[in-house]
């Protein structure tokens, strides 16, 4: 089975944690812990009859212009940006976050993604996804369960392409 | 305790690219979890997939990676280098400084996080804020329209009632037609009060600044108040400090007011005994005095707490009262905010079961009475208005009718017409001893006419005009006075102001 090594980045305190702990634990917290250094987890994705090990990091939030440290990415075969739909600020400037995390990893793809969906009703999501100028590849809600699983496999099947 | 040995802080060793432990180099850190031959990954997730990756002979950084040794985290800084067979690996504990990092982190992010909530609540309270002004606002005007719209209907319904009791021969009818007038009277009350309070609200109050006696309004006002209580438990006293200045600048149907609401007031709360009123001169300067008007009662008085509230809108006190006399629970409100707007002061004193003191300290310009306007009310009553020519311009049917009749009773010479159009033509033809104009008629408004006053110079140069309106402010009677009108009559009117205004105008002329 290969092993896959897929990061997750994104402004603080969007639901990076809460989206691993959701697909590999299946558990959900409301307390905010905010990640300090890189915790790894591990989970195999069956789909299309294929499996695949995913080495998933958990990178500490950002804040403004920080960047993600270049080490990181260091064999990563996927990432994931995720951003917070109720949080202006975390959508704000995606285009240049998108760049720079491509400029960083050498990758040609990053999977987009807007947590917290259960937070705005259909049509205030509509109107966040409007503005924003990227393609956002999935909205989830780790706190409800919503295309959680989706996302990751979205995000294996990315690193096997 | 065995203090920390360099050794224990960290561990250098050798892997494959696969991640088998070849050999330890040197430390002690975690070294019983990194055994050679095991895999590397069991304790260090996070460098799977990553070793093949490394670039040759280069150190490699990877800070602030976490491990976990028996549910102990350890945060750990690592130096990687790819030799051509094997990877060196360097990891140091850093755990001591990184617990610091770590809750300055969490602080900062909370601090940011707790930042946007207040932005967010802030921005929220400042939505409600302007909705709430705007509904005020609304509120206001709202009832401003409505006051003046029941205003009209009910000055005729006020006219007539007065009208019948007067004329009517059976007892009967002249006792329901006063429980008419009573009631009406009760309602105008308190559709003044809410027109008033939102007028205050709205900021439109103006107050009118001329020479009054004070102790004339005063007398006034008590008067009317023993007629009332004429016959009952309940007695008024004036008590009256000869040290009043003869003449000051104010309002004087505002002041009426506020002593007017003081007094209703008590009589509310006072089943028997005496009210006694008083006005008295507490502090003076070269050209101010400040007055003070009070109200006492002995009647059952207020705790602390209603005190409290007793000045907001729409309270009653009273409403536990098995005795309530009614009232929109304006009254003492409308005190607090004429009171205020003539930069005065209330204060309020009271024992349960002894009774209650309100006191209002208001400062007044004194002045010396130069205007001809001023007629004593002694005065008015001696002239009459037998065969005086007047000429009544008012587009409301009703109102022309009570002022027909109240006039015809004066002695008075009438004349009828229902818009400024048609009492132009009439003023260029024939001499008038007084003109009452309503300001909104159709064709033609009184301050149209006014301003075509020079088409009649030659009969009614000098008659004087009276504007019949119900906009009372400030701005509105300064424009009729510029206008040219003697004087305003505002509506709703008594019949002896009617006749009063009109004897002013005319003694002047
Ligand atoms: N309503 C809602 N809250 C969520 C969701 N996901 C995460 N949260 C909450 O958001 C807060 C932050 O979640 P984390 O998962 O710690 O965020 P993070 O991106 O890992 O944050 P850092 O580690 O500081 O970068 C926590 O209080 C979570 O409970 C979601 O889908 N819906
Ligand atoms: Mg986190």
């Amino acid at each position: 089975m290969v092993s896959k090594k897929v990061l997750l980045v994104g402004n603080f305190g969007v639901g990076k944690t809460s989206l691993i702990r959701r697909f590999v634990l299946n558990e959900f917290s409301e307390d905010y812990i905010s990640t300090i250094g890189v915790r790894v987890s591990k989970k195999i994705v069956e789909f299309e009859n294929q499996q695949v090990k995913l080495i998933i990091w958990d990178v500490a939030g950002t804040t403004g212009n920080e960047k993600v440290p270049k080490a990181y990415f260091l064999g990563a075969s996927s990432a994931m940006l995720v951003f917070d739909v109720s949080r202006v600020e975390t959508y704000l400037h995606l285009e240049d976050y998108v760049q720079t995390i491509k400029e960083l990893s050498k990758l040609k793809e990053v999977t987009i993604v807007g947590n917290k969906k259960d937070l705005l009703t259909t049509d205030e999501l509509e109107k966040v996804i409007d503005k924003i100028n990227v393609k956002v590849d999935l909205v989830t809600s780790a706190k409800e369960d919503d295309n959680v699983e989706e996302a990751f496999v979205m995000l294996a099947k990315e690193s096997i392409k | 305790m065995v203090p920390t040995k360099i050794e224990d802080l960290f561990i250098q060793l050798k892997t494959d690219f696969s991640g088998t432990i070849l050999e330890i180099e040197a430390g002690k850190f975690v070294a019983d979890q990194l055994v050679p031959k095991n895999s590397i990954y069991e304790l260090c997730p996070f460098l799977e997939a990553s070793l093949e990756d490394l670039p040759l002979h280069e150190v490699y950084h990877l800070n602030t990676m976490l491990i976990v040794v028996d549910t102990i985290e350890y945060n750990v800084d690592l130096e990687l280098i790819r030799a051509i067979h094997d990877v060196s690996i360097l990891i140091h504990d850093r755990s001591s400084v990184y617990k610091h990092v770590s809750q300055l982190n969490q602080n900062r992010n909370d601090l940011i996080l707790l930042k946007r909530e207040l932005d967010l609540k802030n921005t929220e309270l400042e939505n409600l804020k302007i909705i709430a002004e705007k509904a005020n606002e609304e509120k206001s005007r709202f009832l401003a329209v409505m006051s003046h719209e029941i205003r009209n209907p009910l000055n005729s319904i006020l006219g007539y009632s007065e009208m019948i009791a007067t004329e009517a021969e059976e007892l009967s009818i002249i006792r329901y037609a006063n429980f008419l007038t009573r009631a009406g009277k009760n309602l105008r009350v308190i559709v003044d009060d809410i027109l008033d309070l939102s007028r205050i609200e709205a900021g439109r109050l103006e107050l009118i600044e001329e020479s009054i006696s004070i102790k004339e309004v005063i007398e006034n006002c008590v008067n009317d108040f023993r007629f009332q209580l004429k016959g009952g438990d309940l007695a008024i006293q004036l008590i009256e400090e000869n040290t009043l200045p003869k003449f000051i600048d104010g309002d004087a149907v505002r002041i009426t007011q506020i002593l007017s609401n003081l007094i209703n007031n008590a009589i509310k709360f006072t089943q028997k005994g005496i009210i006694s009123i008083g006005i008295a001169v507490i502090s003076e300067d070269e050209s101010i005095s400040t007055i003070r008007f009070y109200v006492n009662d002995t009647g059952r008085g207020m705790t602390q707490d209603q005190i409290k509230t007793i000045f907001r809108e729409y309270e009653q006190t009273q409403a536990r009262d098995q005795h309530n006399k009614g009232g929109a629970g304006l009254g003492l409100s409308i005190v607090k905010r004429l009171t205020e707007a003539m930069k005065g002061l209330v204060t309020v004193e009271s024992t349960v079961n002894v009774g209650t003191k309100f006191s209002v300290d208001i400062p007044f310009r004194r002045t010396h009475l130069d205007s001809v306007e001023y007629v004593k009310s002694e005065e008015l009553v001696t002239i009459d208005l037998i065969g005086k020519e007047i000429l009544l311009v008012d587009d409301d049917r009703l109102n022309l009718t009570i002022m027909d009749h109240v006039l015809s009773k004066e002695g008075c010479a009438l004349t009828l017409v229902g818009d400024g159009q048609d009492a132009l033509e009439l003023l260029k033809t024939k001499r008038f001893d007084a003109v009452i104009l309503d300001i909104n008629m159709p064709r033609m408004t009184g301050e149209e006419l006014m301003r075509k006053n020079d088409l009649f110079t030659e009969y009614n140069k000098e008659t004087p005009f009276i504007a019949l309106t119900g906009n009372t402010g400030k701005t509105d009677q300064d424009r009729y006075v510029v206008l040219g009108f003697f004087n305003v009559l505002s509506k709703p009117y008594t019949f002896v102001k009617l006749i009063d205004t009109l004897k002013k105008a005319i003694y002047k002329a």
